[in-house]
């Protein structure tokens, strides 16, 4: 999800705001985000009550965070873009009434369910992800997965990844521009051909940074395992949230439990 | 400080392909010297440096660090003693923020806590990089000078007692260059600096190596081997821009 905003100046621009959210430990806003978004997700079909106190739970967060609400939802807009098709295909399902056909097209019932909730839940799970991101700044989200005793070999992967895809980025843009400045936009095909070529080249390249940054690595006593830091355990705050948390998301699934 | 720190015996060095890299090197660094390491491209400067650090562990010969044989069960200790600066920093310059890069080292030596911020703090300053600034800041927005000097800081931070740099001087700004050269100056460490920059060389360097295919052909005084252009050109290098220009001395303005 990250990778869409990539050209975005900063992604993380109201990381540096003093609200009650910036002052949990990036690890409480992580495990509090992804305990939300399991818990919207996995709710069944059709449960919309569910999602409505979960809505409001999210979107107390949205408040509280005073997040950019205009950056918010233009990063939403762009990663529903890619949802949208996804989401086309569920409105085609059999079973329930049947309420419109076109040959073989027909929107049923339970198709209009399936569609109405995996919007929701995508929309909710993404307005979680996309405060956590606007208001955590990656390295302080590697932290977090560090202390949450994510391997930190995995995590290692994860921060160079986030290092060097910008230098890779830069080093196409180069390749394109060096192609255009001398004449590259013959025909499509053509052009193409030449991209296909650089990405190649990148591929490459990348092979022998990845050997470079390795020596360098080496160079400076590296034994093979990322070192992890002891990081400092939560206070109140944070085990209260991730309380009232757990308590949402369970107060969430307990409307329907009569049923 | 050990008053030794580096002697090369009888180095060869021969890449997988069979092209000899390295033959045949002997050479002795005393502590607290700067020495310059001059040669073509492809003369083998990055692969000496490279043994230097064990990277690249001797084929032939031998290398002692400090009181250390180069082999692979003093790996740990060299690399604490020999701090490689890499010519492109951003090869070196790896974590995500400026201040997990310089903190990179020392944490794999078993560096933690207060002792951990106190090292990287100091290597910052002794580099002009103020920590509360720079710290947090990404390592991939930062110009050339700055990602330059903060590469050395993650070394210098590992407190070695040789610093090899390769080609420090390249691809900096007249500005940053000069900044870089104040600081090695400063840094009353053993350098070897592999370079283009000659002028460079004779700035800060007494004494120059100049490699040609694999091979020391010169090791003496800076001064005259950047006097005999003859030399130099047969090597493909050329006297520096300082040596060039005979018309700049006043005795001849003084005749004509």
């Amino acid at each position: 999800m990250l990778l869409l905003h990539l050209g975005a100046f900063h992604l993380d621009i109201d990381s540096k705001q003093a609200t009650f959210w910036h002052s949990l430990a990036p690890r409480t806003r992580l495990l509090c985000a992804l305990l939300m978004v399991f818990a919207i997700a996995l709710t069944p079909n059709g449960r919309w009550w569910t999602w409505a106190i979960y809505g409001l739970g999210v979107l107390g967060v949205v408040f509280f965070s005073r997040v950019t609400k205009k950056v918010l939802l233009k990063r939403i807009a762009v990663e529903f873009a890619f949802i949208g098709t996804v989401l086309l295909g569920t409105l085609f399902r059999d079973g329930g009434e049947v309420l419109w056909s076109w040959g073989i097209l027909r929107i049923t019932t339970e198709g209009l369910t399936v569609l109405g909730s995996v919007t929701i839940k995508a929309l909710l799970s993404l307005l979680t992800l996309n405060i956590l991101t606007l208001t955590t700044s990656v390295p302080a989200l590697l932290n977090a997965l560090t202390a949450l005793r994510v391997p930190p070999l995995l995590v290692a992967t994860l921060a160079s990844m986030y290092r060097y895809i910008g230098v890779l980025i830069k080093e196409f843009q180069a390749m394109r521009k060096a192609a255009a400045s001398r004449n590259l936009a013959r025909n499509n095909v053509w052009q193409r051909f030449v991209i296909g070529n650089m990405m190649g080249t990148l591929f490459i390249r990348t092979f022998e940074r990845g050997e470079r940054v390795y020596q360098a690595m080496l160079a400076r006593g590296y034994q093979g395992v990322p070192v992890v830091e002891k990081v400092p355990s939560g206070g109140r705050r944070d085990v209260f949230v991730l309380t009232f948390t757990i308590i949402l998301a369970l107060l969430g699934q307990s409307i329907y439990l009569p049923y | 400080m050990h008053h030794n720190p580096i002697i090369i015996e009888n180095l060869t060095y021969a890449y997988p392909d069979g092209t000899q890299a390295l033959s045949k090197i002997n050479l002795a660094i005393e502590a607290g010297e700067r020495v310059a390491l001059i040669g073509a491209n492809g003369s083998g400067k990055s692969t000496l440096q490279l043994h230097l650090n064990g990277i690249i562990l001797p084929q032939s010969g031998r290398i002692k660090i400090g009181k250390w044989w180069v082999d692979a069960d003093n790996l740990r200790d060299i690399r604490n003693f020999v701090g490689l600066v890499f010519q492109n920093p951003d090869n070196q310059l790896f974590m995500p923020t400026v201040w997990d890069d310089v903190a990179f080292g020392p944490k794999n030596c078993g560096c933690q806590d207060e002792e951990l911020v106190q090292r990287v703090q100091q290597a910052m300053m002794m580099v002009d990089i103020d920590p509360e600034r720079y710290g947090a800041r990404n390592t991939e927005n930062l110009s050339g000078g700055e990602k330059k000097r903060i590469a050395i800081a993650g070394v210098l931070a590992m407190k070695p007692q040789v610093l090899v740099l390769d080609e420090p001087s390249a691809q900096l700004d007249p500005r940053s260059r000069r900044q870089l050269i104040e600081l090695l100056k400063s840094l009353s460490l053993t350098q070897l600096v592999a370079t283009h920059d000659l002028d460079m060389a004779l700035e800060l360097c007494d004494r120059t190596v100049v490699l040609s295919q694999g091979q020391i052909v010169y090791d003496g005084a800076t001064e005259k081997i950047m006097s005999n252009p003859d030399f130099l050109l047969q090597h493909s290098l050329e006297s520096p821009l300082s040596y060039s220009r005979p018309y700049c001395l006043v005795k001849d303005f003084l005749i004509n």
